[in-house]
Protein backbone atom coordinates (compact mmCIF):
# COMPACT_ATOMS: atom_id res chain seq x y z
CA UNK A 1 0.00 0.00 0.00
CA UNK A 2 2.50 2.78 1.07
CA UNK A 3 4.47 1.28 -1.51
CA UNK A 4 2.06 1.86 -4.42
CA UNK A 5 1.11 5.47 -3.24
CA UNK A 6 5.19 6.04 -3.59
CA UNK A 7 5.09 5.35 -6.89
CA UNK A 8 1.73 7.61 -7.45
CA UNK A 9 3.76 10.36 -5.48
CA UNK A 10 6.82 9.99 -7.93
CA UNK A 11 4.98 10.17 -11.01
CA UNK A 12 2.85 13.36 -10.05
CA UNK A 13 6.02 15.41 -9.32
CA UNK A 14 7.61 14.28 -12.26
CA UNK A 15 5.09 14.93 -14.28
CA UNK A 16 4.88 18.43 -12.58
CA UNK A 17 8.40 18.56 -12.93
CA UNK A 18 7.87 18.21 -16.89
CA UNK A 19 4.68 21.12 -17.25
CA UNK A 20 7.45 23.06 -15.34
CA UNK A 21 10.08 22.66 -17.92
CA UNK A 22 7.98 22.74 -20.91
CA UNK A 23 6.51 26.16 -20.10
CA UNK A 24 9.98 27.15 -19.00
CA UNK A 25 11.80 25.99 -22.34
CA UNK A 26 8.90 27.51 -24.49
CA UNK A 27 9.66 30.81 -22.57
CA UNK A 28 13.16 30.16 -22.20
CA UNK A 29 13.95 29.70 -25.99
CA UNK A 30 11.52 33.03 -26.92
CA UNK A 31 13.04 33.12 -30.51
CA UNK A 32 12.41 29.25 -31.50
CA UNK A 33 8.68 29.29 -29.90
CA UNK A 34 7.99 32.40 -32.04
CA UNK A 35 9.22 30.46 -34.93
CA UNK A 36 7.79 27.87 -34.46
CA UNK A 37 4.52 29.45 -33.56
CA UNK A 38 4.72 31.25 -36.75
CA UNK A 39 5.17 28.47 -38.97
CA UNK A 40 2.01 26.86 -37.24
CA UNK A 41 0.24 30.14 -37.55
CA UNK A 42 0.66 30.42 -41.57
CA UNK A 43 0.60 26.52 -41.69
CA UNK A 44 -2.86 26.80 -40.33
CA UNK A 45 -4.12 29.60 -42.20
CA UNK A 46 -3.20 28.37 -45.68
CA UNK A 47 -5.26 25.22 -43.80
CA UNK A 48 -8.09 27.44 -42.96
CA UNK A 49 -8.37 29.36 -45.89
CA UNK A 50 -8.68 25.82 -48.01
CA UNK A 51 -11.15 24.48 -45.48
CA UNK A 52 -13.31 27.98 -45.87
CA UNK A 53 -13.01 27.78 -49.55
CA UNK A 54 -13.90 23.94 -49.47
CA UNK A 55 -16.41 24.50 -47.42
CA UNK A 56 -18.14 27.60 -48.92
CA UNK A 57 -18.17 25.96 -51.83
CA UNK A 58 -19.78 22.85 -51.40
CA UNK A 59 -22.26 24.37 -49.12
CA UNK A 60 -23.34 27.00 -52.27
CA UNK A 61 -23.53 23.97 -54.63
CA UNK A 62 -25.76 21.62 -51.69
CA UNK A 63 -28.01 24.67 -51.50
CA UNK A 64 -28.13 24.44 -55.43
CA UNK A 65 -28.44 21.32 -55.85
CA UNK A 66 -31.50 21.53 -53.16
CA UNK A 67 -33.00 24.13 -55.28
CA UNK A 68 -32.69 21.74 -58.72
CA UNK A 69 -33.62 18.95 -57.15
CA UNK A 70 -37.48 19.27 -57.64
CA UNK A 71 -39.53 15.72 -58.96
CA UNK A 72 -42.75 16.39 -61.29
CA UNK A 73 -44.62 13.85 -61.56
CA UNK A 74 -47.30 14.10 -64.41
CA UNK A 75 -50.75 12.57 -63.67
CA UNK A 76 -52.22 10.92 -66.74
CA UNK A 77 -54.58 13.21 -68.40
CA UNK A 78 -57.99 11.62 -67.99
CA UNK A 79 -57.69 10.48 -64.19
CA UNK A 80 -60.53 10.35 -61.97
CA UNK A 81 -60.15 12.94 -59.31
CA UNK A 82 -60.51 10.69 -56.34
CA UNK A 83 -57.38 8.44 -58.15
CA UNK A 84 -55.44 11.82 -58.05
CA UNK A 85 -56.49 12.56 -54.48
CA UNK A 86 -55.24 9.06 -53.63
CA UNK A 87 -51.81 9.31 -55.13
CA UNK A 88 -51.47 12.91 -53.54
CA UNK A 89 -52.48 10.83 -49.81
CA UNK A 90 -49.49 8.55 -50.41
CA UNK A 91 -47.23 11.04 -51.56
CA UNK A 92 -47.41 13.47 -48.74
CA UNK A 93 -47.19 10.42 -46.13
CA UNK A 94 -43.94 8.72 -47.84
CA UNK A 95 -41.52 10.07 -44.98
CA UNK A 96 -38.91 11.00 -47.73
CA UNK A 97 -41.05 13.76 -49.17
CA UNK A 98 -40.35 17.47 -47.64
CA UNK A 99 -43.13 19.17 -49.61
CA UNK A 100 -45.61 18.15 -52.04
CA UNK A 101 -47.51 20.82 -53.88
CA UNK A 102 -50.53 19.81 -56.12
CA UNK A 103 -50.70 21.72 -59.45
CA UNK A 104 -54.31 21.58 -60.57
CA UNK A 105 -55.26 21.92 -64.43
CA UNK A 106 -55.88 25.73 -63.72
CA UNK A 107 -53.08 26.65 -62.10
CA UNK A 108 -50.69 24.64 -64.73
CA UNK A 109 -52.93 27.00 -67.29
CA UNK A 110 -52.41 30.08 -65.26
CA UNK A 111 -48.72 29.78 -65.04
CA UNK A 112 -48.63 28.80 -68.98
CA UNK A 113 -50.47 31.91 -69.30
CA UNK A 114 -47.94 33.96 -67.70
CA UNK A 115 -45.17 32.39 -68.92
CA UNK A 116 -46.42 33.19 -72.39
CA UNK A 117 -45.15 36.70 -73.83
CA UNK A 118 -48.28 36.16 -76.09
CA UNK A 119 -51.11 35.05 -74.11
CA UNK A 120 -53.00 34.87 -77.58
CA UNK A 121 -51.50 31.54 -78.43
CA UNK A 122 -53.72 29.86 -75.46
CA UNK A 123 -56.93 31.45 -77.07
CA UNK A 124 -59.15 28.53 -77.61
CA UNK A 125 -57.69 26.13 -74.99
CA UNK A 126 -59.11 25.46 -71.92
CA UNK A 127 -57.06 23.81 -68.89
CA UNK A 128 -58.53 20.49 -69.63
CA UNK A 129 -55.81 19.96 -72.20
CA UNK A 130 -52.93 20.29 -69.41
CA UNK A 131 -52.25 17.09 -66.72
CA UNK A 132 -52.41 17.44 -63.38
CA UNK A 133 -49.06 17.16 -61.32
CA UNK A 134 -47.20 17.19 -58.10
CA UNK A 135 -43.99 19.08 -57.72
CA UNK A 136 -42.05 17.22 -54.84
CA UNK A 137 -39.00 17.53 -52.58
CA UNK A 138 -37.59 15.54 -50.72
CA UNK A 139 -35.18 15.13 -47.66
CA UNK A 140 -32.31 13.85 -49.21
CA UNK A 141 -31.67 14.76 -52.63
CA UNK A 142 -29.70 11.52 -53.34
CA UNK A 143 -32.75 9.43 -52.94
CA UNK A 144 -34.37 11.29 -55.91
CA UNK A 145 -33.44 8.44 -59.00
CA UNK A 146 -34.94 5.70 -56.58
CA UNK A 147 -37.74 7.43 -55.37
CA UNK A 148 -38.60 8.83 -59.42
CA UNK A 149 -38.68 5.32 -60.26
CA UNK A 150 -40.61 4.04 -57.15
CA UNK A 151 -43.20 7.17 -58.64
CA UNK A 152 -43.33 6.04 -62.21
CA UNK A 153 -44.86 2.74 -61.07
CA UNK A 154 -47.78 3.81 -59.17
CA UNK A 155 -50.85 3.58 -61.60
CA UNK A 156 -52.48 6.67 -62.50
CA UNK A 157 -48.89 8.42 -63.06
CA UNK A 158 -48.03 9.24 -67.06
CA UNK A 159 -44.28 11.19 -66.66
CA UNK A 160 -41.35 11.86 -64.10
CA UNK A 161 -39.67 14.75 -64.70
CA UNK A 162 -36.58 15.91 -62.79
CA UNK A 163 -33.05 17.57 -63.95
CA UNK A 164 -30.96 13.39 -63.68
CA UNK A 165 -28.13 14.47 -65.98
CA UNK A 166 -27.77 17.71 -64.32
CA UNK A 167 -27.80 16.09 -60.51
CA UNK A 168 -25.56 13.26 -61.23
CA UNK A 169 -23.12 15.78 -62.52
CA UNK A 170 -23.68 17.92 -59.45
CA UNK A 171 -23.33 15.03 -57.43
CA UNK A 172 -20.35 13.79 -59.02
CA UNK A 173 -18.34 17.55 -58.90
CA UNK A 174 -19.10 17.13 -55.49
CA UNK A 175 -17.85 13.84 -54.68
CA UNK A 176 -14.65 15.11 -56.44
CA UNK A 177 -14.64 18.39 -54.37
CA UNK A 178 -14.49 16.11 -51.12
CA UNK A 179 -12.17 14.03 -52.57
CA UNK A 180 -9.58 16.77 -53.90
CA UNK A 181 -9.87 18.44 -50.94
CA UNK A 182 -9.23 15.69 -48.51
CA UNK A 183 -6.17 15.09 -50.55
CA UNK A 184 -4.97 18.72 -50.42
CA UNK A 185 -5.81 19.19 -47.04
CA UNK A 186 -3.66 16.16 -46.16
CA UNK A 187 -0.76 17.20 -48.42
CA UNK A 188 -0.89 20.45 -46.40
CA UNK A 189 -0.89 18.63 -43.50
CA UNK A 190 2.04 16.40 -44.07
CA UNK A 191 4.20 19.65 -45.52
CA UNK A 192 3.21 21.48 -42.25
CA UNK A 193 4.16 18.99 -39.87
CA UNK A 194 7.12 18.42 -42.09
CA UNK A 195 8.24 22.64 -41.53
CA UNK A 196 7.10 22.79 -38.16
CA UNK A 197 9.40 19.43 -37.29
CA UNK A 198 11.93 21.50 -39.18
CA UNK A 199 11.75 24.45 -36.62
CA UNK A 200 11.70 22.28 -33.57
CA UNK A 201 14.41 20.35 -34.70
CA UNK A 202 16.52 23.47 -34.44
CA UNK A 203 14.94 24.35 -31.26
CA UNK A 204 16.27 20.70 -30.36
CA UNK A 205 19.28 21.04 -31.96
CA UNK A 206 20.12 24.46 -29.56
CA UNK A 207 19.84 21.70 -26.69
CA UNK A 208 21.16 18.91 -28.16
CA UNK A 209 23.63 19.18 -25.30
CA UNK A 210 20.68 19.00 -22.61
CA UNK A 211 19.75 16.06 -24.55
CA UNK A 212 22.75 13.98 -23.97
CA UNK A 213 23.73 15.34 -20.63
CA UNK A 214 20.27 14.31 -19.28
CA UNK A 215 20.96 10.58 -21.14
CA UNK A 216 24.30 10.55 -19.27
CA UNK A 217 22.85 11.13 -16.00
CA UNK A 218 20.44 8.34 -16.86
CA UNK A 219 17.39 10.25 -18.16
CA UNK A 220 14.89 7.64 -19.70
CA UNK A 221 13.61 9.12 -22.91
CA UNK A 222 10.09 9.85 -22.05
CA UNK A 223 11.96 11.66 -19.14
CA UNK A 224 13.61 13.72 -21.89
CA UNK A 225 10.87 14.01 -24.73
CA UNK A 226 8.11 14.94 -22.53
CA UNK A 227 9.04 18.59 -22.09
CA UNK A 228 9.44 18.89 -25.57
CA UNK A 229 5.96 17.41 -26.23
CA UNK A 230 4.47 19.96 -23.61
CA UNK A 231 6.45 22.71 -25.33
CA UNK A 232 4.56 21.58 -28.68
CA UNK A 233 1.19 21.64 -27.57
CA UNK A 234 1.66 25.13 -25.78
CA UNK A 235 2.80 26.15 -29.14
CA UNK A 236 -0.13 24.42 -31.17
CA UNK A 237 -2.37 25.58 -29.17
CA UNK A 238 -1.55 29.07 -28.71
CA UNK A 239 -0.67 28.70 -32.50
CA UNK A 240 -4.70 27.65 -33.33
CA UNK A 241 -6.03 30.23 -31.27
CA UNK A 242 -4.77 33.01 -32.91
CA UNK A 243 -5.12 31.13 -36.37
CA UNK A 244 -8.41 30.76 -35.16
CA UNK A 245 -9.01 35.18 -34.53
CA UNK A 246 -7.13 35.53 -37.63
CA UNK A 247 -9.41 33.67 -39.49
CA UNK A 248 -12.72 35.21 -38.28
CA UNK A 249 -11.31 38.29 -38.91
CA UNK A 250 -11.08 37.37 -42.32
CA UNK A 251 -14.17 35.80 -42.69
CA UNK A 252 -16.25 38.04 -41.42
CA UNK A 253 -14.73 40.71 -43.46
CA UNK A 254 -15.35 38.39 -46.72
CA UNK A 255 -19.38 38.20 -45.26
CA UNK A 256 -19.80 41.32 -44.88
CA UNK A 257 -18.15 42.27 -48.50
CA UNK A 258 -20.83 39.45 -49.51
CA UNK A 259 -23.71 40.50 -47.96
CA UNK A 260 -23.06 44.35 -49.28
CA UNK A 261 -22.59 43.15 -52.44
CA UNK A 262 -25.83 41.27 -52.77
CA UNK A 263 -27.18 44.72 -51.73
CA UNK A 264 -25.77 46.28 -54.58
CA UNK A 265 -26.51 43.80 -57.28
CA UNK A 266 -29.67 42.92 -55.47
CA UNK A 267 -28.64 39.09 -55.13
CA UNK A 268 -26.07 37.33 -54.48
CA UNK A 269 -23.79 34.94 -56.05
CA UNK A 270 -22.42 33.12 -52.93
CA UNK A 271 -23.89 32.80 -49.85
CA UNK A 272 -21.37 32.03 -47.10
CA UNK A 273 -22.33 29.43 -43.91
CA UNK A 274 -22.35 31.78 -40.96
CA UNK A 275 -19.46 31.95 -38.80
CA UNK A 276 -21.58 30.95 -35.64
CA UNK A 277 -22.81 27.65 -37.64
CA UNK A 278 -18.99 26.57 -38.04
CA UNK A 279 -16.84 28.47 -35.99
CA UNK A 280 -16.87 26.23 -33.01
CA UNK A 281 -16.21 23.14 -35.36
CA UNK A 282 -13.31 25.47 -37.43
CA UNK A 283 -11.48 26.13 -33.49
CA UNK A 284 -11.84 22.19 -33.27
CA UNK A 285 -10.16 21.58 -36.14
CA UNK A 286 -7.21 24.22 -35.97
CA UNK A 287 -6.30 22.92 -32.15
CA UNK A 288 -6.42 19.52 -33.04
CA UNK A 289 -4.47 20.13 -36.10
CA UNK A 290 -2.15 22.62 -34.27
CA UNK A 291 -1.77 20.58 -31.11
CA UNK A 292 -1.14 17.23 -33.54
CA UNK A 293 1.42 19.49 -35.67
CA UNK A 294 3.39 20.43 -32.20
CA UNK A 295 3.32 16.96 -30.82
CA UNK A 296 4.06 15.04 -34.04
CA UNK A 297 6.83 17.55 -34.35
CA UNK A 298 8.31 17.78 -31.16
CA UNK A 299 8.71 13.64 -31.37
CA UNK A 300 9.93 14.03 -34.64
CA UNK A 301 12.79 16.14 -34.04
CA UNK A 302 13.78 14.42 -30.29
CA UNK A 303 14.39 11.20 -31.73
CA UNK A 304 17.32 11.83 -33.55
CA UNK A 305 19.26 12.84 -30.60
CA UNK A 306 17.83 10.13 -28.17
CA UNK A 307 19.89 7.88 -29.53
CA UNK A 308 23.20 8.20 -27.22
CA UNK B 1 32.10 -5.44 -10.48
CA UNK B 2 33.61 -4.29 -14.15
CA UNK B 3 34.53 -7.06 -16.55
CA UNK B 4 35.81 -6.69 -20.06
CA UNK B 5 36.65 -9.86 -22.00
CA UNK B 6 38.41 -10.06 -25.15
CA UNK B 7 36.90 -6.61 -26.17
CA UNK B 8 37.27 -5.15 -29.57
CA UNK B 9 35.66 -2.00 -30.52
CA UNK B 10 36.25 -1.20 -34.51
CA UNK B 11 34.06 1.88 -35.30
CA UNK B 12 32.51 1.75 -38.38
CA UNK B 13 34.42 3.77 -40.52
CA UNK B 14 37.18 1.22 -39.42
CA UNK B 15 39.04 2.98 -37.28
CA UNK B 16 40.51 0.81 -34.04
CA UNK B 17 38.81 1.91 -30.55
CA UNK B 18 39.85 -1.13 -28.45
CA UNK B 19 41.59 -4.15 -29.37
CA UNK B 20 41.35 -7.63 -27.79
CA UNK B 21 41.27 -5.77 -24.26
CA UNK B 22 40.83 -7.60 -20.74
CA UNK B 23 40.39 -6.72 -17.91
CA UNK B 24 38.33 -6.80 -14.39
CA UNK B 25 38.40 -3.23 -12.04
CA UNK B 26 36.82 -4.49 -8.81
CA UNK B 27 34.63 -2.64 -6.01
CA UNK B 28 36.38 0.27 -4.72
CA UNK B 29 39.31 0.38 -6.64
CA UNK B 30 40.70 3.51 -8.07
CA UNK B 31 42.14 3.24 -11.65
CA UNK B 32 44.15 5.09 -14.48
CA UNK B 33 43.51 4.90 -18.20
CA UNK B 34 46.59 6.30 -20.08
CA UNK B 35 48.12 6.17 -23.35
CA UNK B 36 48.86 8.68 -26.29
CA UNK B 37 45.77 10.31 -27.69
CA UNK B 38 43.76 8.29 -30.16
CA UNK B 39 44.62 4.74 -27.93
CA UNK B 40 41.70 3.91 -26.81
CA UNK B 41 40.77 5.86 -23.49
CA UNK B 42 37.41 7.30 -23.84
CA UNK B 43 36.61 4.11 -25.80
CA UNK B 44 37.19 2.00 -23.16
CA UNK B 45 35.17 4.70 -20.78
CA UNK B 46 32.23 5.02 -23.67
CA UNK B 47 32.17 1.06 -23.63
CA UNK B 48 31.47 1.06 -19.50
CA UNK B 49 28.66 3.49 -20.37
CA UNK B 50 27.02 2.39 -23.37
CA UNK B 51 27.92 5.18 -25.02
CA UNK B 52 29.45 2.61 -27.67
CA UNK B 53 29.11 -1.43 -27.43
CA UNK B 54 31.59 -3.81 -28.38
CA UNK B 55 32.40 -4.75 -31.66
CA UNK B 56 33.39 -8.35 -30.52
CA UNK B 57 33.50 -9.60 -26.50
CA UNK B 58 31.76 -9.16 -23.43
CA UNK B 59 31.70 -6.01 -21.17
CA UNK B 60 29.97 -6.60 -17.90
CA UNK B 61 29.01 -3.19 -15.93
CA UNK B 62 27.08 -3.64 -12.33
CA UNK B 63 25.68 -7.14 -13.64
CA UNK B 64 24.68 -5.67 -17.09
CA UNK B 65 25.65 -7.00 -20.42
CA UNK B 66 26.78 -4.20 -22.48
CA UNK B 67 27.05 -6.20 -25.32
CA UNK B 68 23.71 -7.53 -24.87
CA UNK B 69 21.45 -4.73 -23.70
CA UNK B 70 17.97 -3.97 -23.97
CA UNK B 71 17.49 0.05 -25.18
CA UNK B 72 15.31 0.58 -22.13
CA UNK B 73 17.76 -0.57 -19.81
CA UNK B 74 20.29 2.25 -20.17
CA UNK B 75 18.99 4.69 -18.06
CA UNK B 76 19.18 1.97 -15.26
CA UNK B 77 22.53 1.31 -15.97
CA UNK B 78 23.92 4.78 -16.17
CA UNK B 79 21.93 5.74 -12.94
CA UNK B 80 24.48 3.12 -11.37
CA UNK B 81 27.30 5.29 -12.99
CA UNK B 82 28.47 8.93 -12.62
CA UNK B 83 30.38 10.44 -15.60
CA UNK B 84 32.63 13.30 -15.46
CA UNK B 85 33.75 15.14 -19.01
CA UNK B 86 36.61 17.42 -20.15
CA UNK B 87 33.82 19.95 -20.99
CA UNK B 88 31.98 19.38 -17.75
CA UNK B 89 28.41 19.70 -19.59
CA UNK B 90 26.87 21.78 -16.75
CA UNK B 91 23.33 22.94 -18.00
CA UNK B 92 23.95 26.61 -18.69
CA UNK B 93 20.56 27.80 -17.68
CA UNK B 94 20.26 26.28 -14.60
CA UNK B 95 22.43 27.38 -11.35
CA UNK B 96 24.56 24.97 -10.04
CA UNK B 97 22.26 24.26 -7.00
CA UNK B 98 19.81 22.95 -9.85
CA UNK B 99 22.36 21.31 -11.87
CA UNK B 100 23.19 19.43 -9.16
CA UNK B 101 19.70 18.48 -8.63
CA UNK B 102 19.02 17.94 -11.81
CA UNK B 103 20.78 14.67 -11.92
CA UNK B 104 18.05 13.39 -8.88
CA UNK B 105 15.14 14.69 -10.43
CA UNK B 106 15.86 12.35 -13.63
CA UNK B 107 15.60 9.68 -11.13
CA UNK B 108 12.74 10.63 -9.24
CA UNK B 109 14.06 11.12 -5.58
CA UNK B 110 12.13 12.43 -3.08
CA UNK B 111 12.12 16.52 -2.79
CA UNK B 112 12.92 16.19 0.61
CA UNK B 113 16.04 13.71 -0.02
CA UNK B 114 17.24 16.21 -3.00
CA UNK B 115 17.40 18.89 -0.43
CA UNK B 116 19.36 17.16 1.58
CA UNK B 117 21.72 15.34 -0.49
CA UNK B 118 22.32 18.42 -2.95
CA UNK B 119 23.80 20.30 -0.16
CA UNK B 120 25.90 17.54 0.97
CA UNK B 121 27.04 16.52 -2.61
CA UNK B 122 27.79 20.71 -3.50
CA UNK B 123 29.85 21.04 0.56
CA UNK B 124 31.89 17.94 -0.61
CA UNK B 125 33.08 19.68 -3.78
CA UNK B 126 33.48 22.53 -1.71
CA UNK B 127 30.82 24.90 -3.55
CA UNK B 128 28.46 25.62 -1.01
CA UNK B 129 28.93 29.07 -1.36
CA UNK B 130 28.47 29.31 -4.66
CA UNK B 131 25.01 27.10 -4.89
CA UNK B 132 22.86 30.26 -6.24
CA UNK B 133 24.99 30.78 -9.62
CA UNK B 134 25.17 30.28 -13.08
CA UNK B 135 27.77 28.24 -14.29
CA UNK B 136 29.14 30.80 -16.80
CA UNK B 137 30.46 32.81 -13.12
CA UNK B 138 32.60 29.93 -11.98
CA UNK B 139 36.10 28.91 -13.13
CA UNK B 140 36.90 25.68 -14.95
CA UNK B 141 38.07 24.20 -12.12
CA UNK B 142 35.01 24.97 -10.13
CA UNK B 143 32.66 24.31 -13.00
CA UNK B 144 34.18 20.71 -12.91
CA UNK B 145 34.09 20.71 -9.09
CA UNK B 146 30.02 21.10 -9.81
CA UNK B 147 30.21 18.41 -12.23
CA UNK B 148 31.77 15.82 -9.68
CA UNK B 149 28.65 16.86 -7.13
CA UNK B 150 26.36 15.92 -9.71
CA UNK B 151 27.78 12.65 -10.72
CA UNK B 152 28.05 11.72 -7.12
CA UNK B 153 24.80 13.13 -5.98
CA UNK B 154 22.99 9.17 -6.74
CA UNK B 155 26.09 7.83 -5.09
CA UNK B 156 26.81 5.75 -8.03
CA UNK B 157 28.76 2.83 -7.60
CA UNK B 158 31.49 3.63 -10.36
CA UNK B 159 32.16 6.63 -11.22
CA UNK B 160 33.83 7.22 -14.42
CA UNK B 161 35.96 10.59 -15.61
CA UNK B 162 37.31 11.10 -19.23
CA UNK B 163 39.94 13.65 -18.71
CA UNK B 164 38.18 15.80 -16.38
CA UNK B 165 41.29 17.98 -15.85
CA UNK B 166 42.32 18.60 -19.77
CA UNK B 167 40.97 22.29 -19.53
CA UNK B 168 42.36 22.72 -16.20
CA UNK B 169 46.17 24.35 -15.22
CA UNK B 170 47.71 21.97 -13.06
CA UNK B 171 47.75 23.28 -10.00
CA UNK B 172 43.47 23.06 -10.17
CA UNK B 173 43.89 19.45 -12.15
CA UNK B 174 45.78 18.13 -8.77
CA UNK B 175 43.23 19.49 -6.58
CA UNK B 176 40.07 17.85 -8.91
CA UNK B 177 42.24 14.69 -8.75
CA UNK B 178 42.83 14.50 -4.88
CA UNK B 179 38.79 14.98 -4.92
CA UNK B 180 38.46 12.15 -6.81
CA UNK B 181 40.90 9.93 -4.52
CA UNK B 182 38.95 11.44 -1.72
CA UNK B 183 35.44 10.08 -3.34
CA UNK B 184 37.40 6.95 -3.99
CA UNK B 185 38.11 6.56 -0.26
CA UNK B 186 34.45 6.65 0.33
CA UNK B 187 33.98 3.39 -1.37
CA UNK B 188 33.18 4.77 -4.84
CA UNK B 189 35.35 3.01 -7.96
CA UNK B 190 36.94 5.70 -9.50
CA UNK B 191 37.90 5.38 -13.12
CA UNK B 192 40.01 8.29 -14.55
CA UNK B 193 41.24 8.29 -18.71
CA UNK B 194 44.07 10.86 -18.16
CA UNK B 195 47.71 12.71 -19.48
CA UNK B 196 48.58 13.76 -16.29
CA UNK B 197 51.71 11.90 -16.25
CA UNK B 198 53.17 14.00 -13.02
CA UNK B 199 50.07 13.02 -11.01
CA UNK B 200 49.35 9.77 -12.17
CA UNK B 201 52.95 9.21 -11.22
CA UNK B 202 52.54 10.78 -8.17
CA UNK B 203 49.25 9.24 -6.50
CA UNK B 204 50.66 5.55 -7.26
CA UNK B 205 47.56 3.76 -8.36
CA UNK B 206 46.48 1.35 -10.40
CA UNK B 207 47.16 2.09 -14.28
CA UNK B 208 45.76 0.90 -17.62
CA UNK B 209 48.25 2.10 -20.38
CA UNK B 210 46.74 1.69 -24.21
CA UNK B 211 48.79 2.22 -27.19
CA UNK B 212 46.81 1.98 -30.45
CA UNK B 213 43.83 0.43 -28.68
CA UNK B 214 45.48 -2.68 -27.10
CA UNK B 215 46.27 -2.75 -23.63
CA UNK B 216 50.48 -2.67 -23.39
CA UNK B 217 50.68 -2.28 -19.44
CA UNK B 218 48.04 -2.94 -16.24
CA UNK B 219 49.92 -2.28 -13.00
CA UNK B 220 48.97 -1.68 -9.29
CA UNK B 221 50.62 1.07 -8.18
CA UNK B 222 52.10 2.23 -11.60
CA UNK B 223 53.33 4.88 -13.09
CA UNK B 224 52.37 6.82 -16.66
CA UNK B 225 54.88 5.01 -18.50
CA UNK B 226 55.45 1.72 -16.82
CA UNK B 227 58.42 1.44 -18.47
CA UNK B 228 60.56 0.64 -15.09
N1 LIG C 1 32.88 7.96 -33.08
C1 LIG C 1 33.99 7.52 -33.68
N2 LIG C 1 33.95 7.16 -34.98
C2 LIG C 1 35.04 6.70 -35.59
N3 LIG C 1 36.23 6.56 -35.01
C3 LIG C 1 36.34 6.91 -33.73
C4 LIG C 1 35.24 7.41 -32.99
N4 LIG C 1 35.63 7.66 -31.73
C5 LIG C 1 36.93 7.35 -31.68
N5 LIG C 1 37.36 6.88 -32.86
C6 LIG C 1 38.70 6.42 -33.17
O1 LIG C 1 39.04 5.40 -32.26
C7 LIG C 1 40.37 5.55 -31.81
C8 LIG C 1 40.40 5.70 -30.29
O2 LIG C 1 39.76 6.91 -29.97
P1 LIG C 1 39.56 7.39 -28.48
O3 LIG C 1 38.69 8.58 -28.52
O4 LIG C 1 39.12 6.26 -27.67
O5 LIG C 1 41.03 7.81 -28.09
P2 LIG C 1 41.54 8.55 -26.77
O6 LIG C 1 42.57 7.67 -26.19
O7 LIG C 1 40.41 8.92 -25.92
O8 LIG C 1 42.22 9.84 -27.38
P3 LIG C 1 42.37 11.30 -26.72
O9 LIG C 1 43.45 11.22 -25.72
O10 LIG C 1 42.72 12.16 -27.87
O11 LIG C 1 41.04 11.63 -26.14
C9 LIG C 1 40.93 6.74 -32.56
O12 LIG C 1 41.65 6.27 -33.67
C10 LIG C 1 39.72 7.51 -33.00
O13 LIG C 1 39.97 8.16 -34.21
MG1 LIG D 1 39.56 10.73 -25.29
Amino acid sequence: MMFKRGIIQMKLRTIKYMVREGFSNTYKNLLMTLASLTMVISSLLIFGVFLMVTVILSFNLRQMEKQIAEIVIWLEKDIAPLEADDIELRLKNDVRVLECNRITKEQAFAELNEALEDPSLLEGYTPEFLSESFRLRLKDVNQIAEFADEAADITGVEDIDFPKDFLERLALILKWINAGSMFILALLLIISVSIISNTIKLTVYARRKEIGIMKYIGANDWFIRWPFIIEGIIIGLVGSVISFVITSYLYNALESYVSSEAVVSGMSLIRMVPLKDIGGQILFVYIIIGVVMGVVGSIISVRKHLNV
Amino acid sequence: MIEFKAVTKRYSNGAIGLQDASFTIQKGEFVFVVGPSGSGKSTLLKLILHEEVPTEGEVYVNGFSIHNMRRSEIPYLRRGLGVVFQDFRLLPNKTVYDNVAFAMQIVEAQPKEIRRQVPVALALVGLSKKAKVYPDQLSGGEQQRVSLARALVNNPSILLADEPTGNLDPAISREIMYLLDEINQRGTTVIVATHEKSIVDDMEKRVISLDYGRIVHDVQKGNYTNEA
